[in-house]
C-alpha cells in the first residue's frame, strides 16, 4: 500500500462522496422504507398501548431490550479499533477506524430509541433526565436504567467528540475541494484548520488522551447494561459474570459488524486499494480471538450455574435447552459459538464476500443471544404460577427491522457526505511505511558496504 | 437547601432502616388451612380499587390486571411418593392447593431501587407504594417482583366501561391510564381513611386494631386473612406473627417443627410483610 | 502603533526539503537573529517538529485531570443531593438514602465525561481554533505539500527568501498583515 500517491489518496477518497455505485441507492431506499414502516408500528403502538406489541406478564421485557444491548453491543467495536488500537499503535487501523467510529455512533443512535419506545408513557420520557423541575422530584440513581442513561449519554458525547475530532483534519480536505453547500458545511465543521504545527501537536496529544479515556469508558458502558440483568433479582438475569460476558459479547457482534461494512463500503464505494485483504486477515483474526473469549465465558456461565445448583437458575438452565425457547439458544451456539471456527482458516479470511456472509451469520447467533439473555428467565421465573411463554409480536419484529434500517441510512448517509476513510491517516500510514522501507534499503545498502569493506580488507 | 439537609442529617441518610421509629407497620396474615379457594376476596379487590375486567381473550394473552390472585397447586405435600404425586395431578379435587397471593409489601423490596423515576418508593408505614402519575413504563419493577405481583396498564382499559358503569367506580382512588405499572396497595385510601379517623379521636399515632380492614380481608367468608399493624403489640396480626414465630428482619425463620408460619421466598431476603400458614394436609386420606 | 508584520509562505514538495529549509533558518537566525517565528504546514502529523520548532507549550493534560476530577465531584453532589431532593426523601427496597455503591458508577460516567469534555476545549484552546484561513493558506497544503511560513523584520525579507529558495521552495508568497 507504500506506492499510492497521495494526491490519489484524496482523489479516491472524496470521489466516495460524489459517486457511489448503484447499490448505495437501492440499499438506501430500502432502509428508508423499513424505517418508514417503524414509524408507522411506532404510531399505531402509542396510539394503542404497548399490549399491541404483545408483550404480557411476565414478560414485561422483550425484544426491544435485546435490541437495545445489541445495538449497544455493536457499538463497542468502533471504539475498540479505534482507541485501542491506536494505544497500541497498530497503524491497520487506519484505512477502516473512521467508518468503525461512525458505527459506534449510529448504533448507539439506534440503541437509543428502544429505551424510549419501550416506555409505557413515552411522553413522560424526560422525567428520567436530572433537571431542576416543579415536582422538586429527581430521578432515582439508584436505579441501574439511570446509569444506562448516565453511561451511554457519555458514550455518545465522547465517541462523537472522538469522531469529530479525529476528522477535522479531513474535513479541511474537503473544504479546500468542495463547492457549493458543501462548502459551506465543511467550512463550519472544520472550524479552520490549516494543519499548522501548532494544530497537529496539540491534536495529536487530545486524539491520545480522550482514546484513554474511551477504553474504560466502552467497557464500563457494556457493563453498566449487563447490570440492568445482573442486578436485578431474577434466575439467569442475576448473575456476577455477567459484565464481562456482556463486554466480550459485545466486541464480538461489533467486529462482525466492522467486517459487514468493511465488504459494503469496498465494494459501493470502490476502496479496494485501501481496505486490503490484508487488513480484513487482521480483523478476521481479532474477531476471532475475541469469539474464543466469549465462548469461554459462555461456557463458564453455564458451568458456575450448574455448579452452584442453585434450583431456579438451573430450572431456567434446562428450560433455556430443552424448553420452547431451545430454538432460539441452539441456533445462538450454532451461529456465535460454532460459525466462526472458519475464520481459523486462511483461505477463508481471505475471501471477502464469504467473510461478509460470515459476519451476518456471527451477528445473527449475538442477536439470539441477546434475545434468549432477555426472554426464558422470564418465562420460568421464581414464581411458576406465573410461567408462560410469549413470542414477540409484528409490531416489535417490525421495530426491529425498522432499526436495522434506520441504522443503515444514518450510516450511509455519513458515508456520503463525510469521508469514510480517513485521508491523512492513510497518508501518514503510506509515509511511515515508505520510510520504514527507505530505512530498510538504507540498511541494506550499508550492511553490503560492511561486507565488502570487510572482504577487502580480507583480500589486502 | 438539599445540600444542607444531607451535611447536617449524613449519619441518619446512610442508615438502612430509615423509617424504624415511625408508629405503624402494616402486615397481615394469610391461613392456608383456611382458604377455599372461593375468589371472594379477588372479587372484593376487584370492586375496591377500581381493577378493569379486561375480558376472556386479553385474559388468556397474559393482560389480566388482578392485583390479587389465587394460585392453584396439584403438589402433594412433601413426603409423598412420586407415583401418587403423578395419581394425584389426576384427581385436582382432591390436592387442589389455594394461595392467594397479592402484593407482599415487602421492606427489602426489589421493585423499589430499580425505577429510574423513583416512582415507587417505601412510605413511613411500611407500604411499597406506586405513585401512579410519576410512573413512566420502564417495568424493571415488574420483572424484579420475585412474586411477579405487578401489574401493567397494556391497554386504554378504562375506555371499555360502558355507561353507566363508571357511575360504579371507586371516587377514593383513580383510574390508571394506559402505560402505568400498578399492584395491591394494602387498599392504602382505607388506611389513609382510618388514620385521618384516628387523628379526629385524638389518638394520632394508634389506630385501633379491628377498625382497619382491607377489601380482600372484609371479603373472605372463612376469614382466612387478618391484617394490622405490626408495631402493635395487641393486634391480632402482631399476634399471630408471634405464635407462628416469623419475624421480620430475618430471611430464614428459627423455630420449632410444629408451627405453620412461612414467608413466600423468604430466602431472597425481600423481608416481606405477609406471612402465610401452611396447610395441613392428611397425605392418608 | 502596531508594527506590520512581513510574512514570507513557501510551499515545499516533500517533507525532507522542508526540513533542509527549516534548518538553514534556524541557523541563519542563529548568526543574526532576525527570524521572529516559523511556523510548518503539513498535511500529516511530524512528530519531528517538536525538535525542529522547538518545544510547545500545550498542557492539555492538566486540563484533563482537573476535569476529570470536577467531574467526579460534581457528580457525587448530583446524585447525593438528588436522593434527597427538595422535599421527599425517598428510601427504597431497604437501602440507605445516600448508597455509595451505586453512585460509584455515576460518578465514574461523570468522571470521564468531565474529563473528555475539558479535553477537547483544551484542544480548542491551544490548537488555536475555531479561527478564519489565512490569506496566504495554499490549498495543496491539505494534499501533499509542506509550507513554511516565517515572519522577520522586512528589511531581513529577501536573506530568508534566499534561504527558503535554495532548498527548492516551489512557490514563495509574500504576504504583509
Amino acid at each position: 500500500m507504500k506506492d499510492i500517491e497521495w494526491a490519489r489518496i484524496n482523489k479516491d477518497v472524496l470521489a466516495s462522496l460524489e459517486s457511489p455505485r448503484a447499490a448505495f441507492w437501492i440499499v438506501l431506499a430500502v432502509c428508508i422504507a423499513l424505517v418508514l414502516c417503524g414509524v408507522a408500528a411506532e404510531v399505531y403502538q402509542y396510539k394503542h398501548g404497548l399490549g399491541v406489541a404483545l408483550m404480557d406478564k411476565p414478560h414485561y421485557w422483550q425484544l426491544y431490550i435485546s435490541n437495545f444491548v445489541f445495538w449497544i453491543g455493536m457499538s463497542h467495536s468502533g471504539t475498540l479499533l479505534s482507541a485501542i488500537l491506536l494505544l497500541t499503535k497498530a497503524d491497520w487501523r487506519k484505512p477502516i477506524y473512521r467508518f468503525a467510529e461512525a458505527m459506534t455512533l449510529f448504533s448507539i443512535l439506534t440503541a437509543a430509541i428502544f429505551p424510549v419506545i419501550h416506555l409505557g408513557r413515552v411522553w413522560y420520557m424526560y422525567w428520567v433526565l436530572p433537571y431542576p423541575n416543579q415536582h422538586t422530584i429527581w430521578p432515582n440513581f439508584r436505579s441501574p436504567l439511570l446509569w444506562d442513561a448516565a453511561a451511554i449519554t457519555t458514550y455518545a458525547l465522547s465517541s462523537i467528540l472522538f469522531l469529530y475530532v479525529g476528522m477535522i483534519p479531513d474535513l479541511a480536505i474537503c473544504r479546500d475541494n468542495a463547492k457549493g453547500w458543501r462548502k459551506k458545511l465543511y467550512t463550519a465543521l472544520s472550524v479552520g484548520w490549516m494543519g499548522r504545527a501548532t494544530e497537529w501537536m496539540a491534536f495529536r496529544k487530545t486524539y491520545v488522551l480522550i482514546a484513554c479515556f474511551l477504553v474504560p469508558l466502552a467497557v464500563s458502558v457494556h457493563s453498566i447494561v449487563a447490570s440492568d440483568f445482573a442486578m436485578s433479582i431474577m434466575p439467569d438475569w442475576h448473575i456476577t459474570s455477567f459484565p464481562p460476558y456482556f463486554v466480550a459479547g459485545a466486541l464480538y457482534s461489533g467486529c462482525a459488524a466492522i467486517i459487514t461494512l468493511f465488504v459494503m463500503l469496498r465494494y459501493i464505494f470502490k476502496f479496494e486499494a485501501y481496505m486490503t485483504t490484508e487488513i480484513m486477515d487482521k480483523t478476521a483474526k481479532l474477531t476471532f480471538a475475541i469469539a474464543m473469549v466469549w465462548n469461554f465465558l459462555n461456557l463458564g456461565e453455564y458451568a458456575s450455574i450448574w455448579y452452584s445448583n442453585d434450583m431456579f437458575e438451573k430450572e431456567v438452565l434446562i428450560q433455556k435447552f430443552i424448553g420452547p425457547y431451545a430454538p432460539v439458544v441452539w441456533g445462538m451456539l450454532l451461529c456465535a459459538m460454532v460459525a466462526p471456527f472458519a475464520m481459523a482458516f486462511e483461505k477463508f479470511r481471505h475471501n471477502m464476500w464469504a467473510m461478509f456472509w460470515l459476519s451476518l451469520v456471527l451477528q445473527l447467533g449475538m442477536w439470539l443471544e441477546r434475545f434468549q439473555i432477555v426472554s426464558p428467565p422470564l418465562a420460568s421465573n421464581h414464581e411458576p404460577w406465573t410461567w408462560a411463554v410469549v413470542w414477540p409480536g409484528t409490531v416489535q419484529l417490525t421495530l426491529t427491522a425498522a432499526s436495522f434500517g434506520w441504522f443503515t441510512m444514518l450510516f450511509l448517509i455519513f458515508c456520503k457526505i463525510f469521508p469514510s476513510v480517513s485521508m491523512y491517516e492513510v497518508k501518514e500510514m503510506v509515509f511511515h511505511r515508505r520510510h520504514a522501507s527507505s530505512r530498510d534499503e538504507m540498511e541494506d545498502i550499508g550492511k553490503i558496504k560492511d561486507e565488502v569493506m570487510r572482504s577487502e580488507g580480507g583480500l589486502a | 437547601m438539599a445540600l444542607k439537609r444531607m451535611l447536617e442529617n449524613w449519619s441518619r441518610l446512610r442508615q438502612q432502616d430509615y423509617y424504624a421509629e415511625e408508629p405503624y407497620m402494616w402486615g397481615m396474615a394469610i391461613d392456608l388451612n383456611k382458604c377455599i379457594g372461593c375468589g371472594a376476596c379477588v372479587t372484593a379487590c376487584y370492586a375496591e380499587n377500581n381493577l378493569p375486567v379486561v375480558g376472556k381473550e386479553r385474559c388468556g394473552s397474559g393482560h389480566s390486571m388482578h392485583w390479587m390472585r389465587i394460585e392453584r397447586y396439584w403438589t402433594e405435600p412433601e413426603g409423598t411418593p412420586e407415583i401418587e404425586q403423578e395419581e394425584a395431578s389426576d384427581f385436582p379435587e382432591r390436592g387442589a392447593h389455594y394461595l392467594p397471593m397479592m402484593c407482599q409489601q415487602c421492606n427489602h423490596a426489589p421493585c423499589e431501587p430499580v425505577c429510574p423515576v423513583a416512582a415507587t418508593y417505601h412510605s413511613p408505614d411500611g407500604l411499597n407504594t406506586q405513585v401512579y402519575n410519576r410512573c413512566v413504563g420502564s417495568r424493571y419493577c415488574a420483572n424484579n417482583c420475585p412474586y411477579k405481583v405487578r401489574y401493567f396498564n397494556f391497554f386504554e382499559f378504562w375506555k371499555d366501561l360502558p355507561h353507566p358503569l363508571e357511575m360504579q367506580l371507586n371516587p377514593d382512588l383513580s383510574v390508571r391510564d394506559k402505560g402505568v405499572m400498578e399492584k395491591c396497595t394494602f387498599c392504602v385510601q382505607r388506611i389513609r381513611a382510618a388514620k385521618d379517623a384516628a387523628e379526629d379521636a385524638g389518638h394520632p399515632e394508634h389506630v385501633e386494631d379491628g377498625t382497619l380492614m382491607t377489601a380482600c380481608q372484609q371479603g373472605c367468608p372463612t376469614q382466612a386473612i387478618v391484617f394490622g399493624n405490626l408495631k402493635d403489640p395487641e393486634s391480632k396480626v402482631k399476634k399471630s406473627w408471634a405464635s407462628h414465630q416469623v419475624e421480620l428482619d430475618r430471611y430464614e425463620q428459627d423455630k420449632s417443627e410444629d408451627v405453620r408460619g412461612y414467608r413466600v421466598l423468604e430466602e431472597l431476603n425481600t423481608e416481606s410483610c405477609v406471612m402465610y400458614l401452611d396447610r395441613v394436609r392428611d397425605t392418608e386420606a | 502603533m502596531r508594527r506590520k508584520k512581513q510574512l514570507l509562505f513557501a510551499t515545499y514538495e516533500d517533507f525532507d526539503k522542508a526540513r533542509d529549509a527549516v534548518a538553514e533558518l534556524k541557523m541563519l537566525d542563529l548568526k543574526e537573529m532576525i527570524v521572529e517565528n516559523i511556523e510548518l504546514y503539513s498535511p500529516i502529523e511530524h512528530p519531528e517538529v517538536e525538535e525542529m520548532l522547538g518545544h510547545f507549550n500545550q498542557p492539555i493534560q492538566r486540563f484533563t485531570f482537573f476535569g476529570a476530577i470536577t467531574g467526579t465531584l460534581c457528580a457525587f453532589l448530583l446524585v447525593a443531593a438528588a436522593a434527597q431532593a427538595m422535599f421527599t426523601v425517598q428510601p427504597q427496597g431497604g437501602k440507605p438514602v445516600i448508597p455509595l455503591p451505586t453512585d460509584i458508577v455515576i460518578m465514574y460516567e461523570g468522571t470521564i465525561l468531565f474529563g473528555v469534555l475539558s479535553t477537547i476545549i483544551a484542544f480548542f484552546i491551544y490548537a488555536g481554533l475555531p479561527r478564519r484561513l489565512k490569506k496566504h493558506y495554499n490549498q495543496k497544503v491539505s494534499e501533499d505539500h509542506i509550507g513554511i511560513e516565517v515572519q522577520m523584520r522586512p528589511e531581513h525579507m529577501e536573506k530568508v527568501r534566499t534561504a527558503l529558495q535554495s532548498n527548492g521552495a516551489l512557490e514563495i508568497r509574500e504576504v504583509t498583515q
